[in-house]
Parts: structure tokens; C-alpha cells; sequence
């Protein structure tokens, strides 16, 4: 008969959701109408959140590798694949974004003084606003947790934080942001590229300001 | 007959300026005197006060195509001169000009011939290819270098080739995905496709110098001395922060926190290396003064800081790099300029054509500690029968080279199998075979269908049918 050698943490002890219902809510908060990409693929009824996905992946993408220590599976190569996707729409709306208006006020001899050497394009147009800074500002983990949680993802998450009464000391902003890119992920190896990529310029960059 | 025009023909038959002869322009004197490259400084002074020039030098550096030996011992002659004498020089703009202008990258032939070489479409002009061989290095200002195509690329390439390695490999584990993904667009592979190419590198960078070559500042390398002591640049000491730089927070860089492999995902790069890029876990990294001198501090909405360099204006203010991180950052500028101009299939096909076409033995690249539990548990996890290892042949087992021949069965299923020295080292070799081939399974071509190809107008366009990939529960922790 097995039984526990070391004394148990002085903590609550912490409970995940089992439920579907919650899980589909969240899906369909999440996906939002950015589904309506799938719309006409083989095996897509409705591009609710909750239908784009079967549930084995519904589950598997929303498990962290320190659930029941990853013997039920996690989420990493889904979380892999999504930050890659949500890397590259953030560059793309980046290059979208409007230019802010000159801090200074220049003659138009100086500001023709300072472009003849620049190679204009159409095609180039934004090329400024893509900096390595501004993207790991628009992508922050403490962010990204934000917007998880307006969607519900904290409710429904699986994983087991190092302290039960302390999660943001227990890392739950990287665990949240980690969810977020592995829906992303899940969405585009069940769904295809053009149903990741929506849903993560509508669903993510949009309400973190980037259009 | 046309009359032959020799008024045209005579500027073509003068010889060659070589470009390793400096030439000293007096104001005052009619004259242009050539001296020998190599002359420091010192001599140069000397020969001036012998002759008694009252004129201003204004040397024009050549440093094309010179070794780096020569530059670094001209370095420590001639001092920081060239460089910053250089924009004054241009006479009708007010911005300095550090690598060539598009104006005369049109007319590069070394340019042209890359264009042609690899194939780019027309769309992509060569001014725009001129831009992405300037490093930030040699030129810090985003208007003028391939830093926004550089990331632009990199997030492509990076793309493609894990929406590639998890749908051909959907049980790779995460380290050897990691791996993977640093041998298909890490910065040594990209390095060599930029030797590959054809693409030469400068000594130093300029505005004289054919806008064809990749231009960087090059870092002084870590084995050489500092002047004044007996010690290497490597040795010296201060520690830089590690991936605090861009406001990255990563708490697990302290030393009592591990580091693993699930947390890469979201604070680490693509290759799960830290981003602020220490070549080893604690390595001493030289300080930078501008870095920590010039940084503004910047409050984020919860409270944690990241600072915000303050951007530099000259070469004389970057840093340095290697020249393996200014191949790889012109590669991917290459990708990321060809997505603006061109559009995403050209990205496409110039991840496949440059990329993917490359040879990676995925099988050489796994490393296991304990392969018979871990077997075991997969066995379990998947409900298999528990393996068993059976000897299916052997020979010489009283001699000094025994072989024996091992197969891990489940049930009557033979999982692995392979040859050891004794019983116990075929076992576990076999164990690791059959690990092996379960973490390198590969759905058959006519089911894959990576994400991309269904992306935007790729799906208008050809019809290729969307089929859900294999989504694979995780591998086993060991």
C-alpha cells in the first residue's frame, strides 16, 4: 500500500476545474467570431470556440506540464507553434500601426536634407515602429495574463502552483501567457493558419492596443 | 560604321585604382602623393615635418578588402580617425552617411549579381537588398539598416520551420524541438547559408566601399590582450545582466532558481536560449559603459522596470557583433524584405529553397538518461503491454568482444532493437531505439498540411485542403 513519506505543505490544497461547461464558455469568449474563418472546412458545424476543437485537444491545451507532473500531457509544443504565430502577427500589425506625429518641429529643407538618403518605398512603408523593444512591450507575459484572465482562462487552467496562497509568487502570469499561446497553437494545427492568425490579431493584439 | 568615339573610350582604359594605395589630398598643393598603406602615423608626421607640408591630412581610409589582422593592427596606428573624419566629407547632405547611399547600390555590380544569383524576384529592388547587408552595427539608425527586416524575418523563418518540424515530427520533445529549430534558422546554420551565398564580408565598414559586401562593425575577439595588461579581453572583469535588457523579467535567472525547459516558451528566443545572450550558463560578459550609463528607466503597469537604451546615433556609439550574428540578421533581412516586397509566398519558398532543404539527422540529436523507465511509462501512458527485453542473438559471449543483439517487445511487438557489448548495454541501447522511434514518428506526406499553406491568399489561390494535424499529448518527463 503507498504511502506519503514527506509531510504535506502547509497550504490549501488546490483544486482545478473539472468541468466541461466552463471550459466551452471559455473557448467561445476566447475564439470570439474569429472562427468564422473555419467556416466551410470538412467537420465545422458551428465556428463556435467550443466546436473548433475535440475535446481531448479542448483539455490538452489548457494543461500545464506541472499538472500531476505531465502525466496527463501539457501544452509546450502547443505553446510553441502559438507564440511563433502571435510573434509574427505582432510584427505584421506593427509594420500596420500609424506613425506618431513628429516630437519636433523641422523645415522642410532639414526633413529633405534628412530623406535623400533614405530609399523610399511604398512597400517599406512602417519599417520604424518594428523594434525589438516595442514588441516585447506589446508582448509582456504580465499583459498577455491580463487579457487571459478577462477571458477566463484563470478559472479553467490546469496546473498546481508551488504555493496555493501565493500565485503571482508561483509564476501564474507565465502560466496564463503560456495558455494563451497554446490555444493559439491548438487552433492552428486543428484549424489551419488563417483561423490561428485571426484569432490572434482580433482576439489578442486588438485588445492590447495594436490593430 | 559608327565613328569610334575615343574621348568616350579613354576613361575605360586607364588601369584600375587599387584600392590598397592611400591617396593625401593637400589644400594647399597641387599635387597627389600615394603612399604605401601600411605607413603608421608616426611616419606619416615625420615625413610631413621633413617636407614641410602646412596643409591639413585628410586621409581617406581603404580599408576594403583588407585582412582583419591588418585592420587591427592599423587600429591601434591610426586611431579612430577615418571614421569620424568620413561624414564630414559629404558635401550636400546634413545627415552623415556610414555605409553607401541607394544611389550608388543601383550600380553595384557585386549587388546585382547576389540579385541574380539567388534568384529574387524583381520585385525586391536592389536598394532594398543594399540595405539589409548594413548591420546595425555600422549604421544604428532603423531608416538605414536591416534591424525591422531582420525581425520581421526572423518571426518568418521561425515560422515556417516549427510550423514544419510539429507537423512532420508532431512527438518531438522539446528539447530536441529546441535543437531543431536552432539547426534549421539558428545563427551558426544562417551563417554559413550567408558563406554559401557568396556574400563577402568588410573589414570595417564605410561609405567607399561596394555597397555588395555585408558591412558590421566586428567585435574585438575574446582571446586577444588587452593593451596595458597580461590579461584577454574574455577575462576581464564585470558581468553584464542577463536578459533584463529589453524588459524580459525573467526570474529564473537568479541562482537559486532552475531554469527549465517549459518556462523557455514564453520568457526565452525561438531556440530556447536567453534573450540578452550569454554563450554559456554563467559566463562572464564584458560591461557595457553606454548600456548602463545612458538607460532610461521605464515603468511598466505593474510595476516592474525595463530599460530603455538610449539609441545610439554613430557607429562609434554601437557595439560591436560577430560576424555570425551580422550573417544571420542579413539572412533573415533577406526573408523579412522579400514578405514586404514580394509577399508570403516568396517567404515560402525561400524557407523551402534555403531552409528546409537542408539535411538535419533529428535521430543524432536525443539524449537519454534513463530510456528503460522511460519506455516503461510510455507503455503504461498508452496502454501497451509492458515492454520486455528478449535476446534475439548473440555471439562471442566468452570472449573479449561479445555482441548481443536485444529486442524490447510489448507482447509480441518488437518496439526497438539494437546491438551492445553486454546484455545489460543492449538493453538499454534497444530501450533508447524504441524511444527513438516513438518521438520520430512522421505521418505520411499525403497527411500534412502545414498551417501557412492555408494562410491568407495561399488559400484562394491553390485549393489545397485543409486536414487537422496530429496533435501529440507530450512526452514523457523524465
Amino acid at each position: 500500500m503507498a504511502f506519503r513519506l514527506r509531510p504535506r505543505p502547509n497550504q490549501p490544497e488546490w483544486k482545478v476545474n473539472e468541468q466541461q461547461a466552463p471550459l466551452d464558455e471559455m473557448y467561445d469568449s476566447f475564439v470570439g467570431h474569429a472562427g468564422e474563418a473555419a467556416q466551410g472546412q470538412t467537420g465545422v458545424e458551428s465556428t463556435k470556440g467550443r466546436d473548433l476543437l475535440p475535446e481531448e485537444v479542448k483539455w490538452l491545451a489548457i494543461t500545464h506540464k506541472s499538472f500531476d507532473h505531465g502525466r496527463r500531457g501539457f501544452n509546450d509544443r502547443l505553446a510553441f507553434l502559438g507564440k511563433r504565430i502571435v510573434y509574427l502577427q505582432t510584427s505584421l500589425a506593427l509594420l500596420r500601426s500609424p506613425n506618431p506625429a513628429p516630437q519636433v518641429f523641422t523645415t522642410r529643407k532639414e526633413r529633405h536634407s534628412e530623406n535623400i538618403n533614405v530609399f523610399h518605398h511604398p512597400a517599406l512603408a512602417g519599417t520604424e515602429n518594428l523594434t525589438s523593444f516595442s514588441k516585447s512591450q506589446v508582448l509582456s507575459p504580465s499583459r498577455l495574463a491580463r487579457l487571459a484572465q478577462s477571458y477566463g482562462v484563470d478559472k479553467v487552467v490546469r496546473w498546481k502552483p508551488k504555493k496555493a496562497e501565493n500565485l503571482k509568487g508561483s509564476g501564474v502570469e507565465t502560466v496564463l501567457a503560456h495558455t494563451v499561446y497554446s490555444i493559439i497553437g491548438a487552433l492552428a494545427m486543428q484549424r489551419g493558419g488563417e483561423v490561428a492568425a485571426r484569432t490572434a490579431r482580433e482576439r489578442i493584439l486588438q485588445p492590447l492596443g495594436l490593430r | 560604321m559608327k565613328r569610334v568615339r575615343l574621348d568616350r573610350w579613354a576613361s575605360q582604359l586607364q588601369p584600375p585604382r587599387n584600392p590598397r594605395l592611400q591617396v593625401q589630398r593637400c589644400a594647399l598643393s597641387h599635387e597627389t602623393t600615394t603612399l604605401p598603406r601600411r605607413r603608421d602615423l608616426h611616419q606619416q608626421r615625420q615625413y610631413i615635418t621633413q617636407t614641410q607640408w602646412q596643409c591639413q591630412r585628410q586621409p581617406v581610409s581603404s580599408k576594403r578588402k583588407a585582412s582583419t589582422a591588418a585592420v587591427l593592427q592599423e587600429a591601434g596606428n591610426e586611431g579612430e580617425s577615418e571614421a569620424s573624419k568620413l561624414p564630414s566629407r559629404n558635401k550636400k547632405s546634413t545627415t552623415p552617411l556610414y555605409a553607401p547611399s541607394h544611389h550608388t547600390a543601383a550600380r553595384s555590380a557585386k549587388l546585382a549579381a547576389l540579385h541574380a544569383r539567388l534568384s529574387l524576384p524583381p520585385k525586391l529592388p536592389l536598394q532594398t537588398l543594399a540595405r539589409c547587408l548594413v548591420d546595425p552595427s555600422a549604421d544604428p539608425r532603423s531608416d538605414y539598416n536591416n534591424a525591422p527586416f531582420a525581425i520581421l524575418g526572423q518571426d518568418l523563418l521561425g515560422y515556417h520551420t516549427t510550423e514544419h518540424l510539429t507537423c512532420h515530427y508532431p512527438r518531438l520533445p522539446m528539447s530536441v524541438l529546441f535543437a531543431a529549430q536552432y539547426a534549421f534558422v539558428g545563427e551558426a546554420t544562417l551563417a554559413s547559408v550567408r558563406a554559401e551565398w557568396g556574400v563577402e564580408v568588410v573589414a570595417a565598414p564605410g561609405v567607399e566601399v561596394d555597397a555588395g559586401l555585408l558591412q558590421l562593425k566586428r567585435q574585438v575577439p575574446g582571446n586577444s590582450m588587452v593593451e596595458g595588461t597580461g590579461r584577454r579581453v574574455k577575462d576581464m572583469p564585470g558581468v553584464r545582466a542577463l536578459g533584463a535588457r529589453l524588459g524580459g523579467g525573467r526570474r529564473n535567472a537568479e541562482w537559486n532558481y532552475r531554469r527549465g525547459v517549459s518556462s523557455r516558451v514564453v520568457f526565452d528566443d525561438e531556440f530556447g536560449d536567453l534573450i540578452g545572450g550569454e554563450p554559456y550558463a554563467g559566463a562572464q560578459l564584458s560591461t557595457s559603459a553606454s548600456e548602463d550609463g545612458g538607460a532610461v528607466d521605464v515603468e511598466g503597469g505593474d510595476g516592474t522596470t525595463s530599460s530603455l537604451p538610449t539609441l545610439p546615433q554613430s557607429p562609434d556609439d554601437t557595439e560591436a557583433t560577430t560576424v555570425s550574428d551580422a550573417s544571420a540578421s542579413f539572412v533573415r533581412a533577406v526573408a523579412g524584405a522579400l514578405y514586404l516586397h514580394v509577399g508570403a509566398a516568396a517567404t515560402r519558398t525561400f524557407h523551402r529553397d534555403h531552409i528546409l532543404s537542408r539535411q538535419l539527422d533529428l535521430h543524432t540529436m536525443f539524449n537519454f538518461t534513463h530510456p528503460t523507465r522511460d519506455l516503461s511509462r510510455l507503455c503504461a501512458r498508452e496502454g501497451f503491454e509492458p515492454p520486455v527485453a528478449r535476446l534475439i542473438s548473440e555471439t562471442g559471449r566468452l570472449s573479449r568482444t561479445p555482441v548481443f543483439v536485444v529486442g524490447v517487445y510489448s507482447g509480441d511487438n518488437l518496439l526497438g532493437e539494437a546491438a551492445g557489448a553486454s546484455l545489460n548495454e543492449g538493453r538499454v541501447r534497444a530501450a533508447a531505439a524504441a524511444l527513438r522511434s516513438w518521438y520520430l514518428y512522421s505521418p505520411s506526406k499525403g497527411e500534412i498540411v502545414v498551417p501557412s499553406e492555408v494562410e491568407g491568399m495561399a488559400a484562394a489561390g491553390k485549393g489545397k485542403e485543409w486536414k487537422p494535424q496530429v496533435i501529440d499529448v507530450g512526452e514523457i518527463v523524465t
